[in-house]
């Protein structure tokens, strides 16, 4: 209720209806007395010239002299209209008109005031020459037509002043209204600020000057504030995204450091390991020239020169992995030929029922590298990708393209520089890796698969041999969609610089 | 007869060795570092060397170095474990097998083996050097 009270129409209402409170009984009462007076002026001044001219025409015509003659004159007094009283006296002679009773007659008194008495008549006596003597004419006039004109007058005043006061109050409710949609427009708009949104700009319609200014004003609050909001939010997203960046090359560096102690370890393991398989291999050889043909122990001496050859291979790929780079490389003009061959390899190797979609680009720029490395990793992140699939269907998407590596991507891998790259992708749509897997995927003889399924060398090897090329491998997976592994090599620049020589 | 010597601080690949070369009717003499092997070559030369490129002592790169400049004609084959000896940052300038390899043709070996090997291989090698 007092809330109702204390808005700007509800005031300005009160306000009105207050001033006229005050005004309208005053102007009304004034108003009354101006048509009292006014009406009684003319009430007065019409008998008493009726009166004089009654009196004056009856002296004039010598009619005196007769009392029927006066009678008569009485008479037409009262039938002319508004006299109710007409009588003529000289002396101690009375004479009344015909049409009052007596005792109507003596009602006469001197009443000099109009509407008092009680009695409606307004009383009048009008001294005449009646031959030598002074005689007096009596007249008593109706008031009531006058009093009715009086009446309606004062309806017709009030009804104008409640007219005038019920359009006061509309005129004032709506022009409240008015001025105060611009005030509700602001407040909505400061109730969407407080809510956080800060883009609406703040602009109202409105002749009013003060609302212009306050317009003004909480606009220029609003895009201050905006401002400062937005100062903020770009503080907190370039923090957060420093933050993120600083973590990310911490995650690689820490990655880095461990595939090179790694490294360094497999690579001392694996000397160690060939200074023991030299003499493993070559005395089980002697020993298996030294047998006879059939000797029994053969088939087991077999087994051991089988089972050394195998050691020796994962010696060698364990050495792919830390060996360092520059080895056996040299400059490819076109990976395209070197990419169909070991498709061709992972085509045989793979069942024909996996789908298998190629896509490699031809002369995607020359590089400096390891043909047989390359086929090498493609095999072995093929089959991977083939190993991932098996549980859940779907297809494997080798791709060759030459791709260009922009200040940010490199930002964000720092082995990259920016610059043109050959990116090598192999996508599957197979089971995928959790982030811990992800971790540890190129750790060597980290494998998810069970026991002697696998060695957990492939991706190991496929890191070494990236690095080696002074590339780098880019891995994204989720779990249950797939994996798509990312293997970029710098584009070599030798050839073009040979280019320029030649020119 | 065809006479080699094997250098190598494995006790093991000596035997082995000495007994492979032995059947592949070379004449044998086994020495377990360089210091000792360029010592028994002043006492009688050999027409190959078969030095392993990282022992104790002197390693096969100054072995490999010595032999052939005091003995020019001898033919040199240097062999290796593989893999890596001290921190490896996947630089070039990284010490690697590999590269102790590529100094020890620098300074005359006249090939260059990595372990391990097969036996054929390796008696193929062996002819093809002191028959030329």
């Amino acid at each position: 209720m007092a809330r109702a009270l204390n808005r700007i129409s509800s005031r300005m209402v009160l306000a009105v209806m207050l001033i006229h409170a005050v005004l309208l009984p005053l102007l009304a009462y004034g108003m009354l007395a101006v048509v009292r007076n006014v009406q009684e002026e003319i009430f007065i001044d019409h008998v008493r010239i009726y009166s004089r001219v009654f009196a004056d025409l009856l002296q004039s015509t010598g009619d005196l002299a007769d009392e029927k003659r006066i009678v008569e004159a009485l008479d037409n007094a009262i039938l002319g209209g508004r006299c109710v009283h007409a009588a003529f006296k000289q002396g101690d002679r009375r004479l009344l008109s015909s049409l009052m009773d007596a005792d109507e007659g003596e009602k006469f008194s001197e009443d000099f005031s109009f509407g008092e008495h009680g009695d409606n008549v307004y009383y009048l006596s009008v001294p005449l020459l009646a031959g030598n003597s002074m005689a007096v004419l009596e007249f008593g006039f109706d008031e009531e037509p006058t009093l009715l004109e009086m009446d309606s007058a004062r309806s017709t005043i009030l009804s104008i002043v409640l007219i005038y006061l019920l359009v006061s109050i509309v005129l004032v409710v709506f022009l409240s209204t008015v001025l105060s949609r611009p005030l509700q427009r602001l407040r909505q708009d400061s109730h969407k600020i407080a809510s956080g949104d800060y883009t609406r700009k703040m602009s109202v319609d409105s002749n009013i000057v003060e609302i212009n200014e306050l317009t003004k004003d909480l606009e220029h609050m609003r895009s201050t504030l905006v401002g400062i909001n937005e100062r903020l939010e770009g503080e907190i997203a370039s923090r957060e995204e420093a933050e993120a960046e600083r973590r990310k090359a911490e995650i690689h560096l820490r990655h880095m450091h461990r595939l090179q102690s790694i490294g360094t370890l497999a690579g001392g393991v694996a000397h160690e390991f060939n200074n023991v398989l030299l003499p493993l291999l070559l005395y089980t050889d002697l020993a298996l020239e030294d047998l006879p043909p059939y000797s029994p122990v053969r088939p087991n001496l077999e087994r051991v020169m089988k089972l050394a050859n195998r050691a020796k291979g994962l010696s060698e790929q364990i050495l792919t992995f830390g060996r360092p780079a520059g080895e056996d490389m040299h400059l490819v003009e076109d990976m395209a030929p070197v990419l169909d061959e070991a498709v061709s390899m992972v085509r045989a190797l793979i069942p024909a029922n996996i789908d298998m979609q190629i896509a490699i680009k031809r002369s995607v720029g020359p590089v400096l590298c390891n043909p047989n490395e390359v086929q090498q990793l493609v095999v072995n992140l093929c089959s991977n990708a083939y190993r991932s699939l098996l549980q859940g269907g779907g297809g494997i998407r080798i791709s060759l393209r030459a791709c260009t590596v922009t200040e940010e991507f490199a930002a964000e891998h720092p082995r990259l520089k920016a610059g043109d790259y050959v990116c090598l992708t192999v996508a599957d749509d197979g089971e995928g890796m959790d982030a811990e897997t992800m971790e540890r995927m190129f750790d060597p003889f980290f494998s998810t698969r069970e026991v002697g399924q696998g060695t957990g060398l492939g991706l190991s090897v496929v890191h070494g041999i990236v690095t080696k090329h002074n590339g780098e491998i880019v891995v994204s997976s989720e779990v249950g969609v797939g994996t798509t592994v990312d293997v970029f090599f710098p584009q070599s620049d030798v050839g073009s610089e040979e280019g320029a020589e030649n020119d | 007869m065809t006479r080699v010597m094997i250098i190598d601080d494995e006790e093991d690949i000596r035997i082995v060795l000495k007994e492979v070369f032995t059947r592949a009717g070379f004449d044998v003499v086994v020495a377990s570092d360089g210091n000792e092997g360029l010592n028994m070559l002043r006492e009688q030369p050999a027409d190959l060397v078969i030095t392993d490129i990282i022992m104790p002592g002197s390693d096969g790169v100054e072995t490999a170095y010595d032999i052939r400049m005091e003995f020019p004609k001898t033919k040199i084959i240097v062999m290796s474990g593989g893999g890596n000896l001290g921190p490896v940052d996947y630089e070039p300038s990284a010490i690697s097998t590999t590269a102790y390899l590529a100094s020890a043709e620098a300074v005359g070996a006249d090939l260059t083996i990595t372990k391990p090997f097969d036996r054929e291989e390796l008696i193929r090698a062996a002819r093809e050097l002191t028959e030329q």
